[in-house]
């Protein structure tokens, strides 16, 4: 492993054991994406081997066939605790994109995840968010503390000095921890290479199109590329000048929808 | 191919202009996605602006409205090097964001402008860079297009923040560059405006900073927790610095174990040594020192989280009683009991004793022995703790760094003295 991608790991593995010592009922967010999975696969290296705590899937039910394939696949390969999150009220009423992405996105994640958490009284949510993603994203702490209404106060985030993390302190609060919000693109790439991560079979070009960054299927686009290998997606990263979210419908609607989003509870 | 990673952070007064400066050296760099240029000229043609180059950084709807940074924001392009740039607020009531965005540098740049010069945040970013333990490599004179290009302008610029750096207690070896981050002149290009300067660009004093990451001789490896693996006690934790290797004999402290480390774990493999930001686990034994073997396995059961962990021959110390200096978001009082976090270690403490006041901008005292500290200020304080192992900043850095808490909430930071 090049020094780089274990310093990384290195400080993902401390952010996790700390978050492990620190809450009593911690659970990590699995959309079956690179980041996460990356995440869940160092969760089992922090902890020798297993996922010590209940792994999340939001489900939409308009995710890709792959995913859901995939999903259960490692589920039982890894032995996962899992928890699907479904909002069935939203799902029965109809509600989709062509409603409205800000009201769906709402909808099927923010409130599918609300409901989730505090049926199960969770008080730390582990997520695989990067600050290279996003604008919004790179105003994010390594621990960012969500209200009882799961508004992030992006105006007034806590100090975070050296790696003394903040945590939510009041009754009802729960507190976001981002383990590789320091890791680039390229990097989980090359992690997943080094390590031999299985990864979804979209993300890898097909007819001259692949997907770069996976979400519900009305809202994701392919991008143009013959990237067929992890080392061809490593080459064309290097390369490329296009944003990673660029085929993720959502975040470009209307200015600032990202940080809306993100507002309101969004991952 | 081995990437080095060197994290810098932009410091100074509001509106001297380090968003539009790291912006410039994005773009110029040829570091911003398409996508982000066309959603930045979008903003501009809804919200009816100039185009700024910092518009690129600024990502919060309230941000782009007031046309100031709140927030931190991180950034990476690839230089000579990857770089990580960190943009911090140049308001006063941003500290706060200003210390959550420094505490990581490897160095930092100051911005300057030259038609301003020394402005308050100017001398407190200073102040607080010299109190984490942060150097400053490079100031840049800002918006030399505004003063003429002036070089006569730039030389008592730079004389007005030599001194402020003297007065404050700052060595370091800093390089001035007169520059115009709106018009990109000595960031990234070098000027035509400025004959008069052969000295370095942005980018290429940038690129000449040697990465001084100091590697602490003496071994702490620092506690995270205990986990039981396959009926094994394994201590999981970070060397947070010098190296341990299988065989050494050690002492935790302040649960005062003494032990012999047995293996230590990665989640592949046992490996031999571990060394500075290693995240290793490790199975102890008893050590040669241990009265019995069943002693031993009890001793060694003690090992908690908060730990720390050295060589016998050269073992932490635990104090009950320490100074720091710190600077603070929140007022505080003598004789007031609150917590503090060690690394890995949270402790009740007491202010004991606050020695002295300082003003954060201008790094002088300002009054002694005082009854209380206010927001923002800093002061040399004397805490009364339960035991917890501490170094000097000055010898181990990462044993020498606190943050003070109240009621869960992080409201200072400090190091050793």
């Amino acid at each position: 492993m090049s020094s780089r991608l274990r310093s990384l790991e290195n400080r993902s593995i401390y952010i996790l054991r700390e978050a492990y010592a620190e809450f009593d009922r911690p659970a990590v967010l699995w959309s079956t994406g690179k980041d996460s999975t990356t995440v869940l696969h160092l969760c089992r290296k922090a902890f020798f081997g297993e996922v010590p705590f209940p792994v999340i899937h939001i489900d939409t039910g308009r995710k890709f066939r792959e995913m859901y394939e995939f999903r259960d696949r490692l589920a039982r390969e890894w032995n996962l605790n899992m928890i699907i999150a479904r909002n069935e009220d939203a799902l029965n009423s109809g509600i989709g994109p062509e409603k409205g992405k800000l009201a769906c996105c709402t909808a099927l994640k923010t409130q599918a995840l609300l409901k989730c958490i505090s049926e199960h009284n969770f008080d730390a949510l582990i997520l695989a968010i990067r600050r290279d993603e996003h604008g919004v994203r790179a105003k994010e702490r390594v621990y960012s503390p969500r209200d009882r209404n799961f508004r992030w106060d992006y105006r007034d985030q806590p100090l975070e000095v050296w790696d003394y993390f903040q945590r939510a302190t009041e009754e009802g609060t729960h507190t976001r921890v981002h383990p590789i919000l320091h890791w680039r693109e390229l990097d989980v790439w090359e992690f997943i290479k080094n390590e031999q991560i299985p990864v979804n079979p979209l993300y890898f070009a097909r007819n001259g199109k692949r997907y770069r960054s996976l979400g519900c299927e009305p809202c994701t686009s392919p991008i143009e590329s013959n990237a067929a290998t992890i080392d061809e997606i490593i080459e064309e990263l290097k390369r490329t000048k296009t944003a990673e979210r660029a085929g993720r419908a959502q975040d470009k609607e209307k200015a600032f929808m990202m940080m809306k989003l993100r507002a309101l509870g969004y991952m | 191919m081995e990437e080095e990673e060197a994290k810098i952070v932009f410091v100074g007064h509001v509106d001297h202009g380090k968003s539009t400066l790291i912006g410039r050296l994005l773009y110029d760099s040829d570091s911003i996605h398409d996508e982000r240029i066309t959603e930045v000229q979008g903003l501009v043609e809804e919200f009816k602006r100039r185009f700024e180059f910092a518009y690129f950084l600024d990502a919060l709807e309230d941000e782009m409205r007031e046309e100031r940074t709140i927030d931190t924001t991180a950034l990476m392009f690839k230089g000579k090097r990857l770089y990580t740039l960190t943009d911090v607020p140049g308001h006063r009531e941003f500290i706060r964001n200003m210390l959550t965005g420094a505490s990581h540098a490897d160095f930092a740049v100051l911005v300057v402008s030259a038609d301003e010069g020394v402005r308050e945040q100017t001398k407190r970013h200073l102040f607080l860079l010299n109190l984490l333990g942060v150097p400053v490599i490079a100031v840049v004179i800002n918006k030399m297009d505004a003063v003429s290009y002036s070089r006569d302008v730039f030389e008592n610029v730079c004389s007005a923040v030599k001194d402020v750096m003297r007065s404050i207690g700052i060595n370091d070896d800093v390089i001035f560059i007169p520059a115009s981050a709106i018009n990109g002149e000595n960031i990234y290009k070098r000027s035509e405006n400025m004959d008069w300067y052969n000295g370095m660009t942005l980018i290429e004093a940038l690129d000449s900073v040697e990465l001084r990451r100091k590697s602490e001789k003496k071994l702490r490896f620092v506690v995270q927790d205990v986990y039981e693996i396959a009926s094994c006690r394994v201590v999981v934790g970070r060397v947070a610095s010098g190296v341990m290797n299988v065989g050494d004999e050690v002492v935790f402290e302040p649960s005062h174990t003494h032990a012999r480390i047995a293996s230590i774990k990665t989640a592949e493999r046992d490996v031999s040594t571990a060394e500075k930001g290693d995240s290793v686990g490790i199975v102890l034994e008893a050590s040669d020192s241990a009265v019995s073997a069943e002693s031993a396995v009890s001793a060694v059961s003690a090992v908690r989280r908060g730990d720390v962990c050295g060589h016998a021959h050269d073992k932490p110390v635990t104090v009950r009683r320490f100074t720091g200096e710190a600077v603070l978001l929140e007022h505080l009082k003598t004789g007031e009991r609150l917590n503090l976090k060690v690394c890995t270690a949270l402790v009740d403490a007491e202010v004991s004793e606050i020695s002295t006041r300082i003003d954060s901008e201008s790094g002088e005292v300002l009054e002694r022995f005082p009854s209380e500290v206010k927001a923002g200020d800093a002061a040399v304080i004397v805490f009364e703790t339960e035991p917890v192992v501490v170094e000097r900043f000055s010898e181990i850095p990462p044993l020498g760094r606190f943050a003070l808490l109240r009621e869960g909430k992080n409201i200072g930071a400090g190091i050793v003295i």
